[in-house]
């Protein structure tokens, strides 16, 4: 009985032990941004969403995985730049709830493009405390060219969450943050949210498989 | 005066117009606010090459890219790329890039013999020699040349006063310009420009569609863009 009483307490220490190391083990940043790819990609090549007629269905369990995975409101904040201190905390929301709706339907577009064929590499991580960053790239047999994508990320209540993803030495919020700025320097906060809302609109009316050529300079 | 007023542009960015620093935000290194006191004019020019690709490039490399192989169109990519030896030769140099200098003379010569005057690039997979691309903009900047106001240029596209003064001066350090007339040169400058500006466009049919798919403001994100590609040019 004594052995046995034992050797139940040995194998609940060791079960505590494992369920504390799996649960404190925190993901590195190359894992979580290889996690959700892979998880992405596998709802695209599921048979279940493939189809036209799946497409809003595929965009929104793919929203699913990949939102969680980003820090929107960093995003929003530095692609506001100094004018995110001038904003009421309504404001700060209303943008980016408005910022979040435009990437997804800017990007949620390309997905289409994406096939099974496509190759991903991680290529490497570097962490430096609470900062890091993850180089991919993104192979394309059909073109057969190779996109470099890195991805910045921060840890939040010790998670990984991506705040800036650099794509062929472009970072995002850089780039939204020149055109945002150049807005607000010569109109109001007013006319950013109608340009937003105004663009908004406009992906909704021309889906990517479309090819419309705008030429207004902006 | 072709060379005067290129001295009178080395020597206007050299003296540096600096721009606005930005405050930095965590995490990332501080940036400066792009200086642009020409835009009306920059604008203007930037709708003209808007125009212009939208009547004239993006449908004659469309057409061209439905004849053309896409292996046929990488090779002919690669034969321009050869022709820009000496900018690249003499640019490496200038920034005491020796390995890049040497690598750029062994390429020319294994490319032009064995790669079949440039079509084919032997000369990384069986040397290693990897391509150097520097131009006298990026050695202006290495040398401390801040990037002056931005210049949207016509048929070209977006450039600074100091990438522009690099043009210029990257012009010169062709050898036909000492071999051939003036107009000769440029007929034949224009057009190779011409060619492979198609044949790049058909490389690349999509990517400016999707740059005027996520952008807000096109003008800013194609501004904001070329600025970042430079800067990683200049780093590297």
């Amino acid at each position: 009985m004594n052995n046995f009483c034992s050797a139940l307490w040995k194998t609940a220490g060791v079960l505590v032990l494992v369920f504390h190391a799996t649960a404190w083990a925190a993901e590195s940043p190359l894992e979580v941004i290889r996690g959700t790819i892979q998880r992405a990609t596998a709802v695209l090549q599921n048979p279940t969403y493939q189809g036209k007629e799946k497409f809003q269905a595929r965009i929104a369990k793919v929203r699913e995985i990949v939102e969680p995975q980003f820090d929107v409101q960093e995003i929003a904040k530095r692609t506001l730049g100094t004018y995110w201190q001038e904003r009421t905390e309504e404001e700060r929301q209303q943008f980016i709830h408005l910022f979040t709706e435009l990437v997804q339907k800017t990007y949620g577009g390309t997905l289409d493009r994406y096939n099974a064929n496509v190759q991903f590499f991680y290529d490497q991580e570097r962490i430096d405390g609470q900062f890091a960053e993850v180089d991919t790239r993104i192979f394309d047999p059909a073109q057969n060219k190779a996109f470099a994508v890195t991805y910045k990320l921060h840890q939040v209540n010790g998670k990984w969450l991506v705040y800036d993803v650099i794509a062929e030495n472009v970072s995002m919020v850089r780039n939204y943050r020149n055109q945002f700025n150049r807005i607000l320097s010569k109109s109001s906060y007013q006319d950013l949210v109608q340009t937003l809302q105004t663009k908004i609109k406009e992906l909704d009316i021309a889906p990517p498989s479309t090819t419309t050529r705008n030429t207004s300079a902006g | 005066m072709g060379k005067f007023l290129a001295i009178i542009l080395v020597g206007v960015v050299s003296w540096g117009l600096p721009g606005t620093p930005v405050q930095a935000q965590q995490g990332e290194p501080p940036e400066t606010r792009i200086e642009d006191p020409w835009e009306p004019f920059n604008q203007a020019m930037f709708t003209f090459n808007l125009k212009l690709d939208e009547y004239v490039v993006h449908p004659v490399a469309t057409a061209y890219d439905a004849v053309m192989p896409d292996a046929a169109q990488r090779g002919v990519q690669r034969f321009f790329t050869n022709l820009g030896v000496v900018e690249r030769f003499a640019n490496n140099v200038f920034q005491g890039k020796l390995a890049g200098a040497g690598q750029e003379v062994g390429r020319f010569l294994v490319n032009t013999t064995l790669g079949c005057a440039g079509f084919l690039d032997v000369a990384e997979p069986v040397f290693g020699w990897r391509e150097s691309p520097e131009d006298f903009g990026q050695t202006l900047a290495v040398y401390g040349a801040d990037n002056g106001p931005y210049l949207v240029l016509p048929f070209y596209g977006p450039s600074t006063v100091r990438d522009t003064a690099g043009l210029v001066v990257d012009g010169f350090l062709n050898p036909m310009n000492y071999l051939l007339p003036t107009w000769q040169v440029i007929a034949i400058k224009g057009g190779t420009s011409a060619a492979s500006a198609v044949n790049y466009r058909s490389m690349n049919l999509d990517l400016f569609e999707n740059v005027q798919r996520s952008a807000v403001d096109l003008y800013g994100a194609v501004q904001d863009g070329y600025i970042q590609r430079r800067e990683k040019a200049i780093r590297e």
